[in-house]
């Protein structure tokens, strides 16, 4: 259902790349402005000014981090997709371990696999949420079996009904 | 298609049967129950949704905007981040593993900062395309012109008036030039600069 809103493959790693900035930049900018809210020093007026500075300097790096993760995780999608010929679930856990596994590639081989493990369980979480509330929304469009029509009441149609000649 | 719609021998056995349909053209093959004239030819045919617009608007477009202007801030800060890291180790006479650490070290923080900047500045501007398109009801080049402007001023809003004022101006050039550029049909239609071209 959720693939034919989204773009075809190539274009999709830019898609989310995008995306995921934006989610990153506001995300960020909310977080960070509280926080600069709060470890500014007293006065209103200087805690507006600490909140701007924090929102300028660090969330087009979390914003940017962000777009690290979604543009990575889309490139190995299309390339599981174009290896595998399908999309499921697995595709999306095994791309989001295998990000978590290389964007942690200089870090050494421990933080590699707790990275990567934390990547498979997350995509793991997401897949399970949107495969359970496809099932649930799915409920409600079940085929009902129309009423089936008496077959003796055809018998009196045999001559009387349309003719193929 | 103008062969099969001349009477033929074939087309004589069914002249009977659609003698009664009036200005209808006589059909004229036994294999067509309907006019073939009626079926566009030329141009494509596309199915929209009941009132949607039948163009992809700002907001669809947004995203692959601002991850489009991410990775050009990428690449190019990479490859710029590249080219001083090269100068920097010459220099510092440094070689080995050490001088590899260091460019990786140039690429990665020039190209995440030239990133983070270019699209920052899609965020901002896609941000307020969408809100004039949305206030406006258009979507043209005047939304591009007004939202270039006030990114470039917001931009640099917080680096006092004069920067602010330039930053505007910045965005102001260059989105009057994507629209003229964008709009260059009109212009040769209206006032064909080079009479020779024709």
């Amino acid at each position: 259902m959720e693939e034919y809103t989204r773009e075809p493959c190539p274009w999709r790693i830019v898609d989310d790349c995008g995306g995921a900035f934006t989610m990153g930049l506001i995300g960020g900018g909310v977080f960070q402005s509280i926080k600069g809210f709060r470890n500014a020093p007293s006065g209103f007026n200087r805690r507006f000014v600490g909140s701007l500075a924090a929102i300028k300097q660090r969330s087009p790096i979390i914003a940017g981090n962000f777009a690290v993760w979604g543009g990575m995780f889309s490139t190995i999608d299309c390339a599981l997709i174009h290896i595998r010929k399908k999309e499921d679930p697995w595709n999306s856990i095994i791309s989001g371990a295998a990000t978590g596994g290389i964007l942690a590639a200089r870090n050494g081989l421990p933080a590699m696999a707790g990275s990567a493990f934390i990547g498979g369980v997350l995509l793991a979480l997401i897949e399970g949420v949107g495969i359970l509330f496809t099932r649930l929304s799915a409920e409600q469009f079940q085929p009902q079996m129309p009423p089936m029509e008496d077959p003796s009441q055809l018998r009196g149609q045999q001559n009387g009904g349309y003719s193929f000649q | 298609m103008s062969a099969l719609n001349d009477t033929d021998i074939y087309s004589q056995n069914y002249n009977t049967t659609s003698g009664n349909l009036g200005s209808y053209k006589q059909f004229s093959s036994p294999y067509l129950n309907f006019d073939p004239s009626y079926l566009p030819q030329a141009q494509p045919e596309f199915i929209f949704l009941e009132g949607a617009s039948k163009q992809r608007g700002r907001f669809e477009l947004a995203f692959g905007q601002i991850g489009g202007s991410c990775m050009i801030g990428a690449s190019v800060g990479g490859a710029s981040g590249f080219y001083n890291g090269l100068k920097a180790t010459t220099l510092a006479g440094q070689t080995g593993k050490l001088r590899r650490t260091q460019l990786l070290n140039h690429v990665m923080k020039q190209g995440s900062a030239t990133a983070n900047t270019f699209g920052s500045i899609a965020v901002i501007y896609s941000a307020f395309g969408v809100f004039l398109s949305w206030a406006r009801g258009a979507d043209d080049d005047l939304n591009t012109i007004i939202a270039a402007t006030a990114t470039g001023c917001l931009y640099k809003s917080t680096a006092g008036l004069r920067k602010c004022g330039l930053g505007g101006a910045v965005g102001l050039g260059a989105s009057v030039l994507y629209a003229l550029w964008n709009s260059r049909d009109k212009f040769t239609q209206l006032r064909p600069l080079n009479p020779a071209q024709r």
